[in-house]
């Protein structure tokens, strides 16, 4: 009788494993198609690409379009642009969250419950609702078609799921660490220099790499705000691209999986840090 | 802390003190105090909260006052509210909004079951850990790419000698092709097709850790009482992740509602501008037409209505701290 029920459970057990893991798998193949299509039409000849069968072996496999357009100074400088952007971004944020975070955290404010719901506000608004007068503005002032004036609106956007997401790491990590580092005769930043960012790093991370995608990936503010290629972003640069080539498919999905290739290389390799943040009860 | 009270002397003993303390408070062992504890606060919130109404309330406010202005020539012109009068009667107006609500709707409540149904796989007992995080991994990917990338795999793919094209003609035997970008019942779905598959991981890795939260005794306890698994979906999971519903369908909208970047790269807006939503509206009217003011008064429209969803949000995540639901 025991062994009855034993071989039910097992049988059971071995069903609801069939059934979990080939669901995921084929949503994962039909989700990933995308993706496989764009990689594969940029390694493949050109006749290929819109074919009758549609083929996922390439008759041969070439670089030609992808070194074409990493060889092309044009698409170097959005590279550039992109890159500087993303990473000017991210200090900016980093260092504006984290003092933020640390203070709606550790300090009991006088309208402190206010100022966190009025960030919660700002994170949800939309960008698109303010490129008029970022457009208008940023001619007034002088920032338009310049990195700087890019950088610093893309940080407003992501400043405030930046503290959010940090708030809720420091609100985990203890207090006492830190007090006993005071009462030891550190001053209230070395304390939270040498024991609160050392202990937040999975956050940081996690919340770092959230800032750099979403920069990367930003385009309704670049197109805004940006008018030349010298300081127009890659996204631009692909809109642009794929305005000009309509046809030339190897080389649009080149230089769209060029484009991924910096977002899937961080997201591999910080993919645990940041579904840890956003597990984390982030959204609460 | 203790600090509150040495401020504010209540008990009559401490009034009577309250000199003393007050030079006390100057001699050595108090300097370090010298900021009030609330004070020291916002010298660490400060400058987030500097930036904040330097670059996104300032320009909020601008939204308002351009709205009543037209700049024609370089002159700023002062209309009134007769960007609101023309907006009132103009039809496009109107059918962007139309579209923006099916647009909204479509991607939210796919957003919301895709991502629902791929953290329950990701959250049974997998026989290999490995596996389950590399199949985790993988259906997160989209969210990485930008949306200009994926709106560009998608139209490869929606081309008349794409992939879904041949599945369609040579598999299924049809004799023509579909114009999935082209055909204006068609397009909008397609647009929210490519939609849900950009934006769904976002929210299936907020429903997992959910999912994570809930603890295992309250499945043990209805799995004693004879609850089958579709029961205890409905009577355990659902209302344990109601707090988290609530937040991503919130966020879910308000994202969706001003996309451009997707409906830029897929359609223009078109074809006879039927996925044209009011965020691609403003985008159009102010930056592609250069009509400043007329934008801005869509925008403000678009606030208001985005503002009206903030609020009733935040009221039910307020109230929900009062029962301990939130971390506010």
């Amino acid at each position: 009788m025991k062994r009855a029920s034993d071989l039910r459970f097992r049988y059971g057990y071995l069903i609801h494993q069939v059934f979990v893991v080939s669901l995921t798998t084929l949503s994962a193949i039909i989700i990933l198609t995308p993706v496989v299509w764009m990689i594969n039409a940029a390694m493949r000849p050109i006749k290929e690409v819109l074919t009758y069968p549609p083929r996922l072996d390439p008759s041969q496999l070439t670089f030609e379009y992808m070194a074409s357009l990493i060889e092309n100074e044009l698409y170097r400088g959005y590279f550039i642009n992109s890159t500087i952007i993303s990473l000017s971004t991210l200090a900016i944020v980093l260092v504006l969250g984290l003092l933020a975070a640390y203070g709606f955290s550790r300090f009991k404010m006088v309208g402190g419950r206010y100022m966190l719901l009025g960030i919660m506000a700002l994170l949800m608004l939309p960008t698109v609702t303010l490129i008029v007068p970022y457009f208008r503005l940023a001619h007034l002032v002088g920032l338009y078609d310049s990195l700087f004036g890019l950088i610093v609106v893309n940080s407003a956007f992501i400043l405030p799921i930046c503290i959010w997401l940090l708030k809720g790491y420091m609100d985990a990590i203890p207090v006492d660490l830190e007090e006993a580092a005071m009462i030891d005769g550190c001053t209230r930043l070395q304390a939270m220099q040498k024991i609160l960012v050392p202990l937040a790093v999975p956050g940081i991370v996690g919340t770092g790499t959230f800032v750099f995608v979403f920069a990367w990936n930003e385009f309704l503010l670049a197109v805004t705000l940006t008018d030349s290629p010298g300081s127009q972003p890659l996204t631009i640069g692909l809109a642009a691209f794929f305005g000009q080539f309509v046809r030339d498919w190897n080389s649009i999905m080149a230089l769209s999986t060029i484009t991924s290739i910096p977002l899937m290389i961080i997201f591999v390799l910080f993919q645990r840090w940041v579904v840890q943040g956003m597990t984390s009860g982030a959204v609460k | 802390m203790g600090e509150k009270g040495a401020h504010q002397p209540s008990s009559p003993e401490m009034t009577v003190k309250v000199t003393e303390a007050q030079s006390a408070r100057q001699g050595p062992p108090s300097t370090r105090r010298v900021l009030p504890r609330e004070m020291y606060g916002f010298l660490f919130v400060g400058p987030a909260i500097l930036f904040f109404i330097l670059v996104s309330i300032f320009p909020l406010l601008r939204t308002f006052q351009m709205s009543l202005i037209d700049v024609e020539a370089g002159i700023p012109l002062f209309v009134g509210i007769r960007h609101y009068a023309e907006l009132v009667q103009d039809p496009w107006f109107w059918s962007s909004l139309t579209n923006a609500f099916v647009f909204t709707v479509a991607s939210v409540i796919l957003h919301i079951f895709i991502g629902m149904v791929l953290a329950i796989l990701l959250n049974e007992t997998w026989f290999s850990t490995t596996l389950r995080n590399i199949m985790r991994g993988l259906l997160i990917l989209p969210w990485v790419f930008s949306t200009a990338s994926a709106g560009l795999m998608w139209t490869l793919l929606y081309h008349p000698f794409g992939l879904l094209n041949y599945l369609w003609v040579g598999l299924l035997g049809q004799e023509m092709p579909i114009e999935f970008l082209a055909k204006p019942g068609l397009a909008m779905a397609s647009v929210v097709a490519v939609n849900t598959w950009k934006a769904y991981p976002f929210y299936m890795i907020i429903i997992l850790g959910g999912l994570q939260a809930i603890p295992p005794e309250l499945y043990e306890a209805a799995k004693v009482d004879g609850a089958n698994a579709g029961r205890r979906f409905w009577h355990v999971t659902l209302p344990q992740l109601r707090p988290i519903l609530i937040a991503i369908s919130t966020i879910d909208i308000i994202t969706t509602v001003g996309h451009v970047d997707l409906i830029r790269m897929l359609t223009r807006g078109g074809p006879l501008r039927s996925t044209e939503t009011v965020a691609y509206y403003i985008y159009k009217t102010a930056l592609l037409d250069g009509n400043l003011g007329y934008g801005a008064a869509v925008s403000t429209l678009m606030l208001i209505m985005v503002a009206i969803l903030i609020i009733v949000y935040l009221r039910l995540v307020s109230r929900g701290s009062e029962s301990g639901e939130t971390s506010f």
